[in-house]
């Protein structure tokens, strides 16, 4: 019998915290992707296909080999009872920017000099010493500067998280994301796509040009505008160079190409009303595939995204006194009391959010938007006790997001011939007495650390959590 | 203390006395639904008026800013549209009637020059930035757009900020306070662009900057250098019109490859449409010099100018007539840096003296609550007529902005954009009572937050110090 950590006697959770730690770094995965399981008698939500009540799932070589009622482990297969848990896909983050260096204040990158960006064919490069600009990037391709610590990996996982999308959380044209699970063995290896789409916002640049909104938006228009014509130049080059100019060579634009035609999406994120209106009349303008990332005032846009792409809804919950109208909330509050109502009510409606766009019939994908694992986790919670189904707050952290993400064919549900990405649970997923038991990712069993309960903050918490209480 | 007593602590407080007919009426309004109360289905909702279909003004005193008073006349409105004016106009059945006895009613009060709905103001890293629109950065909920509602404004000029000799494309909206974004967008106003003389553009405040221009001189060389390169690129256009119009014509078999279009530049498109009269320039100026070199450069490259600030344009009221410029200035800003220093309160009626359109704008959230304050300014140091100081900021500035035909005065089939005062608009103790816009009421003093609860909210409570009792 192999070891089956899934199975372990329930111990304190002291100690279940210190082993962990003295465990360290180290790699707690049990096996390699050539590993078979079959882990029996559990119920499975495949989320696409229903439950099954009690089923077996196989796994090979990192993929489910096979699901339902009446599969026969196979007998090469590391037999899991998981009687009495539950399995679901793993969820995914498509909002994290885990394995990327830290970005220097102002202008650095450290990717040498590059040209100045969207040149006219013919035009001479400017002669430049000058470092990249961080964040108009359009060629910044993430799969080739992942690096992933086992740590931060393994905070994900303690989340449910088997995969999350890695790009940049600032700038105006920020790279191309990858999508990597959370393997403990340098999960940039295993990236499930790439690209998966251009990501973009609306910062503007420190000390040049753009410097502010206004100019960001020009430039992006202006890009997508010269993306048009490089592509076209390209196409025509392509047909037949004889007797033709040749295009000169400009990574950025050709970053954007594929955009333009509509081959890979653009992420653009945008969280306020008019944020969400700007970026999708971007979208409308040059006619790509533009999902929104944030929509965190989702519920003042929803006529808007539902004629969209399904978004990427954050659970990055912002202040009311950061919300579109409260100026106006503010300023004509009563008195006193009337603060806190008024308060009490916009916090009702930010945590609303998702609920009022699936009441409204929009389908979307949840996503941390930059939050701790453990952040994110709660904030869902948060969002389902004010009034997002249980169910539908599943299928947006799973197959949604797979979707979103272009890669519903390989992840975000329980089906055959899938990556293996699963969480197991004692309970029932985002409720809260329940409890993850241990992750599968790509096939490779992992231990989990128990969360902690809500409110007390816990390992990878944001900054904000209130204090560890210590009793002396 | 009571309410009563503090009303009548107001009274004999001299100055304060405006105060106090505020507080007074809006007390006895108390029973009226608040505007300002939160909706509990919305609670971050603005308060977007219903739309009224059929509305009458009766028993007013209508100033209509193109031909003369009517005391005691009716304005019928149908679907937004004035339909009737006169003495003795028949209200229909199912009107709703606003009850103007003992009012004044105005035009919708026009700013000229305004930078509050926008998120950005100015795209400060380059001289030249006739590529960012301030209509990609509106935003509907600032606080300011209600309280300009309750000045009477309705319409206003959003302008890129001075920063630049050639600055950004303008916006003109209207305050429709409360609805989305996209409903602010007055339908069919020419478009326009800001562009700057003088201290601002050279950097004179900045000893750091290296921008160029650094001098006047270097201003009129951008200037007409940036004209001289987008006639440059309007001829490149009509070479590939030409080409291409050959192309369509010529055999499929024998023909090349379709040309391809150059590159579209959305900076020089807007100067394009400049120099063939599509987009109106206006011009933040300042001294007679440059004013003169600005006329010159109008001429040269073909398009007619609108001035703002032009302090000191009654030096050169001929020329600005026989130029056919227009002008909107302040009422009585003065000496706030060197250039502004030869400015006069007499400017603008001295303008209009000699046959220049001219209007006053405020450039400010604060005076853009009072422009009809500035307007009567106009009167009391220019000498102005009634109706020249009341077009100043109605009829002038619709015709400065090119919007003289939808609204500007109160005549049968303009917008029914109308401000009612409660005495004559410029009394100095008159205020607004009710803002329409499109016959929509936007603004009723009635449903308004009060004095009364800012000073609830404040906790404050008058202090009364002085021997007669009076607040201080």
């Amino acid at each position: 019998m192999r070891r089956t950590p899934l199975h372990r006697v329930v111990v304190p959770v002291v100690a279940l915290v210190l082993s962990h730690a003295v465990a360290g770094a180290q790699s707690n995965s049990r096996d390699n992707m050539t590993g078979v399981w079959a882990l029996t008698n559990a119920r499975i939500e495949t989320v696409t296909k229903g439950t099954i009540d009690r089923g077996t799932i196989v796994i090979r070589n990192g993929v489910i080999e096979a699901v339902g009622a009446t599969i026969t482990p196979p007998a090469d297969a590391a037999v899991v009872d998981l009687s009495g848990k539950t399995i679901y896909p793993a969820f995914i983050d498509l909002t994290s920017s885990m394995g990327l260096p830290q970005p220097a204040a102002g202008r650095a990158g450290g990717r040498g000099a590059a040209p100045a960006p969207f040149l006219l064919p013919g035009q001479e490069p400017e002669v430049t010493t000058e470092e990249r600009v961080v964040g108009l990037e359009p060629d910044r391709i993430i799969a080739e500067e992942l690096r992933i610590a086992p740590a931060d990996a393994r905070s994900a996982r303690d989340q449910g998280i088997g995969a999350v999308l890695v790009a940049p959380s600032r700038g105006l044209f920020r790279g191309l994301s990858a999508l990597v699970p959370m393997r403990d063995d340098t999960a940039a290896r295993w990236i499930v796509k790439t690209p998966v789409a251009l990501h973009v916002g609306y910062q503007t640049v420190p000390g040049d040009y753009p410097s502010n909104l206004l100019g960001v938006i020009a430039y992006q228009r202006q890009a997508f505008y010269d993306a048009q014509r490089h592509a076209a130049l390209m196409e025509r080059y392509k047909a037949n160079p004889r007797g033709m100019p040749r295009t000169a060579h400009n990574a950025e634009l050709e970053a954007l190409v594929p955009v333009v035609k509509g081959d890979v999406p653009a992420f653009v994120a945008a969280n306020a009303e008019n944020e969400i209106l700007r970026a999708l009349a971007l979208g409308k303008e040059f006619g790509i595939k533009l999902t929104i990332v944030g929509a965190v005032e989702g519920f003042r846009a929803i006529s808007a995204l539902k004629a969209a792409r399904p978004p990427i809804v954050t659970v990055d919950f912002p202040q009311p006194s950061q919300t579109t109208g409260w100026q106006y909330q503010y300023a004509t509050r009563r008195d006193p009391s009337d603060s806190a109502t008024r308060i009490a009510a916009a916090t009702k409606a930010i945590e609303g959010n998702a609920a009022a766009l699936n009441t409204a019939g929009v389908k979307f994908a949840l996503a941390s938007g930059g939050l701790a694992a453990n952040q994110f986790m709660e904030n869902v919670r948060k969002a389902i006790t004010a009034g997002l189904p249980r169910q539908v707050a599943v299928e947006a952290l799973t197959i949604r997001a797979a979707e979103a993400a272009g890669v519903d064919a390989q992840l975000g549900s329980i089906e055959a011939g899938k990556i293996a990405n699963l969480l197991v649970m004692q309970g029932e997923a985002l409720t809260p007495g329940s409890r993850l038991e241990g992750m599968y990712v790509d096939g490779l069993q992992y231990d989990v650390v128990p969360a902690p309960a809500a409110g007390r903050g816990g390992r990878g918490g944001r900054a904000g959590n209130p204090p560890q209480m210590r009793e002396e | 203390m009571t309410i009563p007593n503090f009303t009548r602590h107001l009274a004999l407080a001299g100055r304060h006395a405006i105060a106090l007919a505020a507080a007074s009426v809006t007390l006895q309004a108390q029973a009226a639904p608040a505007a300002g109360q939160a909706g509990a289905a919305e609670p971050l909702a603005l308060p977007a008026p219903a739309a009224g279909t059929l509305v009458a003004i009766t028993n007013a005193n209508i100033m209509t800013a193109s031909h003369g008073n009517i005391m005691g006349g009716t304005i019928l409105i149908r679907n937004g549209k004035i339909a009737e004016i006169g003495a003795n106009v028949t209200v229909p059945a199912g009107a709703q009637v606003i009850d103007g006895r003992g009012k004044w009613v105005t035009p919708g009060i026009i700013d000229a020059h305004s930078h509050s709905a926008n998120e950005g103001i100015n795209e400060g890293s380059q001289s030249v930035t006739a590529e960012v629109r301030m209509e990609d950065v509106l935003r509907q909920d600032g606080i300011s757009l209600y309280r300009q509602l309750a000045g009477g404004t309705t319409t206003v000029n959003i302008l890129h900020g001075s920063a630049n000799t050639i600055g950004g494309q303008n916006a003109i909206i209207k305050l429709r306070f409360g609805l989305p974004v996209d409903s602010l967008k007055f339908a069919g106003a020419p478009p326009g662009i800001k562009f700057a003389l003088g201290e601002n553009v050279r950097r004179t405040s900045n000893a750091q900057s290296t921008r160029y221009p650094r001098s006047r001189q270097g201003v009129e060389d951008l200037l007409r250098e940036s004209f001289i390169g987008a006639q440059e690129y309007q001829r490149e256009w009509d070479a590939y019109a030409t080409t291409k119009a050959a192309w369509d014509k010529a055999s499929a078999r024998t023909r090349g490859p379709a040309p391809i279009a150059p590159r579209k530049d959305l900076e020089k498109d807007a100067l394009v449409e400049v120099m063939q009269g599509k987009r109106l320039v206006y011009w933040h100026s300042y001294r007679a010099d440059e004013i003169l070199m600005a006329l010159r450069i109008s001429k040269e490259f073909g398009f007619k100018p609108n001035f703002t600030h032009i302090l000191e344009g009654y030096k050169l009221a001929d020329e600005l007539a026989a130029a056919g410029a227009t002008a909107s200035t302040f009422a009585d800003m003065w000496g706030y840096k060197l250039e502004a220093w030869d400015a006069i309160p007499h400017n603008a009626a001295l303008m209009a003296e000699r046959g220049v359109n001219v209007t006053i704008n405020s450039d400010s959230d604060e005076r853009a609550r009072r422009l009809y304050q500035e307007a009567a300014k106009a009167m009391r140091f220019g000498g102005a007529s009634e109706e020249t100081a009341l077009r100043m900021i109605t009829l002038n500035a619709a015709i400065q902005m090119g919007i003289e035909k939808q609204t500007g005065s109160i005549d049968v089939g303009k917008d029914a954009d109308i401000a009612i005062f409660n005495g004559h608009p410029f009394a100095p103790a008159s205020r607004v009572d009710m803002t329409l816009i499109d016959g929509r009421v936007f603004f009723d003093r009635n449903t308004a937050p009060t004095l009364e609860w800012l000073m609830q909210l404040m906790r404050i409570r008058p202090r009364i110090t002085s021997e007669d009792g009076g607040l201080r």
